[in-house]
């Protein structure tokens, strides 16, 4: 399976497709920096949490489709008609699913270390600031659970039909143009730039409400259960 | 080719998947009426014209992209490539496939304005005109398709993938929409569009957009072209195709002469000047007077051209040189306006004209001889530029025959360094315009018709003094309105009548003058109790000088009409400008050091809400101003660059200017009303702050010095400057 595995990651990294993707993602996220994080949201520092956060929020879209395409890798027509030839092979069906969405989300986690380590440079070479584990959190809250699930439903919608996965590419976008309630503020992108304004205190720590928490978790949660759920009917 | 288009545009047009994006680009308009509004302004065009047709472009623009990827690739995933490839060459097929997508954007443009035009004329009611329908639609979208044609097709032909070709597009127009919004030569997508009249013309905003997507369809063009050498031919690679393709030199020729033409056109573009970004610089203001050299009298001749938006004028000055010795003078030029002679009684003199700009002015230098009498003649003329530091707001330097507005170094060359005689710069200002328009000065004088020719035009002539001055004309209508003792000369556009008798604004300007002369004391004017109220188009915001006070036209509305939050009639600008008349030009206030927070602005401002209290209630007043105060200032006090200074000067200056920009309005805007209102609230209430602002407005003037300061404010309060200080949580 490893070997397997190291495959997949070849295919999915090792190509001109992510080296674009990777080139528009920095482009895109430098510009971002430098242009809009660079002000401070929320009265906070440009390297706060809440400043960091934004700064994802904003590379969150780009990030979600990038993920959607590795998935078009494995559930394109092409990739398709290829999977004759490896349903042949003598390999768990479930494992294979599985390692090929490791393969993914391996992918995804490159793109989201770059976006950090692009923000962390930033920091580096305009304010000398290097305190690059209070990033991590946000990093956990913002990316982590909705990349998780757009893969696993990117992955599910992909297995019934592989345009579907083209539909989902703008659901960030979509989310962000409209007024959804508070709960929400994560995909919105508003929670970075309001909620720091409610705490009431110069750079306060940072800090979410539980029931946002439970929203990402949920997030994370169900895009586990479709791979699994993928899987399970696999087995059958 | 030829050929070929038809069968191409045939098999477009016979895709469902075709007819679906047409389709949902004829209803993107609607976005902008519900979720994407990027012309912040209130007038009827704003709101019904140019959003919706910047949320079609955008939509559109986006949609089109998507078709354009998945037809150029359509032939990889049906793989017949190859046999097509056997059958036509692929560098005419890019060709061929672009003209047939571009023939279905002009259809589909087609479609959207026939839809859309009852829509909007229902919508924008009476001042709804034709020529801005169409240009807003054909500018603001129509020309948004072909660019994401050429943007994502240039990605495709490049990488030769479409999952590649829509993310590099879908980073492409998302920083167009997000990071570089407001950027009006880069939002490629969304032109920066802040703002359409209703009452005058949009000439110079559509201007502005046309060369905006001008430099942009050369750009993506050039880039299309060179990415066309890219096209796989053979088996080949990329660089073995480009290598193959670029042996017929005119083709990368091409491409790199419309990408050096875009360049080009970017960094020489007409319309914006190059001021210095840093507002704290007044170099201009510092240079000193000349010895010995006065000004006894000025005059110009000035010819607007209302069709091409360009001005020429003629600009004599009269100086009386007593120092026996040649120096040299200097005017303030506006950007975009060259220098074709000057004259020195009647002799060709030495002149330069600056690079460095400032405040949207550049420097004139002229030689000046060591005779007594000398006759300065300069001629200049050209494009006038708007001021880089507004560029995201830019049409106010509008020049048609429905509207002009022309301000000192844009109306003449404006004198900078030499002192004037007893008559204070007298002037003679000639202007030539189409006779439909009326002339009218930003000041005490009045115009009148000198000559009129055959060509339609007329000559207006007014006397002025001072070394700039203002001049409006348009077609307008005056209104006589006596109000505290003076009469109101209340000019606004013909078109905008039935919205200013519906929202009663010459009420609310008379209540205007009734409450400051009531509250503060009358003004008194040099010549004749009068003071004109001119309505512009809309430009955010206004100024006063003396004897004249601006309205923006967004001041009064149709949509503030039925905004039930700002009552039957907001008119906030006017009435800030009004109150200009008591603070700022009744009683001056120094403003040689920009960064002091005690402006006019400060009282002018306290004044406009405690009007807006008595004209639309205590409740609308306190959220717009007194909240609105103290969350600009609680903001800027918390701001994390005002905290850490250190922060901020270890940044590239050019982003320090940026931060520093963005948070200076708010000590005079903000702050010092808010200081103003704890002074009041320290004092025991409203009547005992008015009458401590009688006493100052009616105060005994020193010659010397006649500027009304903190000082003088605090001792009549009787509070020490700490009193007002606002601690870090504004509270009061």
């Amino acid at each position: 399976m490893t070997k397997i595995f190291q495959y997949e990651c070849k295919r999915l990294l090792w190509n001109k497709f992510f080296f674009g993707l990777m080139a528009a993602l920095l482009f895109y996220g430098w510009q971002t920096l430098s242009n809009v994080t660079i002000q401070g949201i929320s009265r906070t520092a440009p390297f706060s949490p809440w400043s960091f956060g934004d700064y994802l929020s904003r590379m969150l879209p780009l990030i979600w489709i990038g993920a959607l395409f590795f998935l078009t890798f494995f559930t394109s027509g092409k990739a398709k008609r290829t999977a004759v030839l490896t349903d042949a092979a003598p390999v768990p069906q479930r494992r294979y699913s599985l390692v090929r969405n490791a393969a993914a989300l391996s992918g995804t986690g490159i793109l989201i270390l770059a976006c950090t380590a692009e923000a962390a440079v930033f920091y580096s070479m305009y304010f000398g600031w290097r305190r690059w584990e209070t990033l991590i959190f946000p990093v956990f809250l913002e990316l982590i659970p909705p990349l998780v699930f757009a893969l696993g439903s990117g992955w599910f919608l992909g297995q019934k039909q592989s345009w579907m996965v083209y539909v989902w590419m703008p659901v960030p976008l979509a989310l962000r143009a409209l007024p959804l309630p508070e709960l929400f503020s994560l995909w919105t992108g508003s929670f970075f730039s309001e909620y720091p304004l409610a705490l009431g205190a110069a750079d306060p720590d940072f800090s979410v409400p539980a029931e946002l928490v439970c929203v990402q978790m949920f997030l994370l949660i169900s895009g586990l259960a479709f791979l699994a759920v993928r899987s399970r009917r696999q087995r059958k | 080719m030829l050929r070929m288009l038809p069968l191409e545009l045939r098999r477009l047009l016979h895709s469902r998947f075709t007819w679906l994006i047409i389709l949902l680009t004829v209803l993107s308009p609607a976005a902008g009426l519900i979720l994407y509004k990027p012309a912040s302004a209130s007038t009827m065009l704003s709101v019904y014209l140019a959003n919706p047709s910047i949320a079609g472009g955008v939509v559109g623009g986006i949609l089109f992209a998507i078709l354009t990827v998945y037809e150029l690739d359509r032939t990889v995933r049906s793989r017949t490539e190859v046999l097509l490839d056997a059958v036509v060459s692929p560098l005419e097929m890019t060709f061929v496939r672009m003209a047939a997508l571009a023939g279905t954007a002009i259809l589909t443009l087609a479609f959207v304005m026939l839809a859309w035009l009852p829509v909007s004329r229902w919508l924008i009611g009476s001042v709804f005109g034709g020529q801005d329908y169409f240009l807003a639609y054909l500018l603001f979208m129509g020309v948004a398709l072909p660019l994401c044609i050429l943007a994502a097709a240039s990605a495709y032909q490049f990488t030769g993938r479409a999952d590649l070709s829509l993310v590099l597009f879908a980073a492409f127009a998302g920083l167009s929409l997000t990071v570089w919004e407001g950027e009006w030569q880069i939002c490629w997508l969304n032109p920066s569009v802040w703002a359409l009249s209703d009452d005058f013309s949009n000439f110079r905003i559509f201007r502005s957009v046309a060369y905006m997507r001008l430099t942009w369809l050369a750009a993506l063009t050039g880039l299309w072209a060179l990415s066309r050498l890219c096209v796989r031919q053979y088996g080949k690679s990329i660089a073995g195709s480009f290598i193959r393709n670029a042996r017929r030199i005119a083709r990368p020729a091409i491409a790199v002469l419309l990408l050096v033409c875009s360049c080009t056109a970017y960094a020489a573009q007409p319309l914006v000047d190059r001021s210095n970004p840093d507002e704290t610089v007044m170099s201009f203001m510092e240079i000193p007077y000349l010895e010995g050299v006065l000004c006894s009298g000025r005059s110009a001749e000035v010819f607007p051209d209302t069709s091409s938006g360009r001005v020429k004028g003629r600009a004599a000055y009269q100086l009386v040189n007593t120092s026996g010795k040649s120096q040299q003078a200097s005017f303030g030029v506006v950007p975009g306006y060259r220098v074709s002679s000057v004259q020195v009684n009647g002799k060709a003199a030495d002149y330069s004209l600056g690079d460095y700009q400032e405040y949207n002015e550049a420097l004139l230098e002229v030689e000046i001889p060591a005779e007594e009498n000398v006759e300065l003649t300069v001629e200049y003329g050209g494009f006038p530029q708007e001021n880089r530091n507004m560029a995201s707001m830019q049409g106010g330097m509008e020049i048609s025959s429905e509207y002009l507005c022309l301000e000192n170094a844009a109306l003449a060359p404006r004198l900078m360094n030499i002192q004037p005689d007893e008559n204070m710069y007298p002037a003679s200002i000639e202007i030539t315009l189409p006779r439909s328009m009326t002339v009218i000065p930003f000041g005490s004088g009045d115009a009148e018709v000198v000559e009129t020719h055959e060509d339609g035009t007329a000559t207006w002539r007014y006397e002025h003094s001072g070394t700039g001055g203002i001049v409006y004309a348009g077609d307008y209508i005056r209104q006589d309105i006596e109000a505290g003792g003076i009469t109101i000369e209340f000019y606004y556009g013909r078109k905008h009548q039935a919205v200013m008798e519906e929202a009663k604004a010459a009420d609310a300007v008379k209540a205007v003058a009734d409450y400051c002369t009531e509250h503060y004391g009358e003004l008194s004017f040099g010549a004749g109790d009068t003071l004109k109220l001119i309505q512009s188009r809309v430009v955010g915001g206004g100024y006063a000088t003396n004897g004249a006070s601006l309205l923006d036209e967004a001041d009064f509305t149709f949509s503030n009409l039925n905004n039930a939050s700002k009552g039957a009639a907001a008119g906030e600008v006017m009435i800030h400008e009004l109150v200009h008349q008591w603070w700022g030009l009744g009683n001056m206030f120094d403003s040689s050091d920009p960064t002091n927070p005690w402006t006019a602005e400060g009282l002018t401002v306290y004044t406009t809400y405690r009007i807006a209290k008595e004209l639309y209630g205590e409740e609308y007043a306190r959220e717009k101003y007194v909240e609105q105060w103290k969350k600009e200032t609680d903001d800027y006090y918390q701001n994390f660059y005002v905290r850490n200074p250190e922060y901020l000067d270890s940044l590239p200056e050019d982003k320090q200017l940026e931060i520093s920009n963005s948070l200076s309005y708010v000590r005079q805007y903000c702050e010092m009303p808010l200081k103003i209102w704890k002074a009041q609230e320290l004092l025991g209430g409203e009547k005992a702050m008015d009458e401590i602002l009688r006493g100052l407005f009616n105060r005994e003037l020193d010659p010397a010095y006649p500027y009304l300061t903190y000082e003088e404010f605090l001792d009549a309060c009787g509070l020490l400057e700490e009193d007002l200080n606002l601690d870090e949580n504004i509270s009061i």
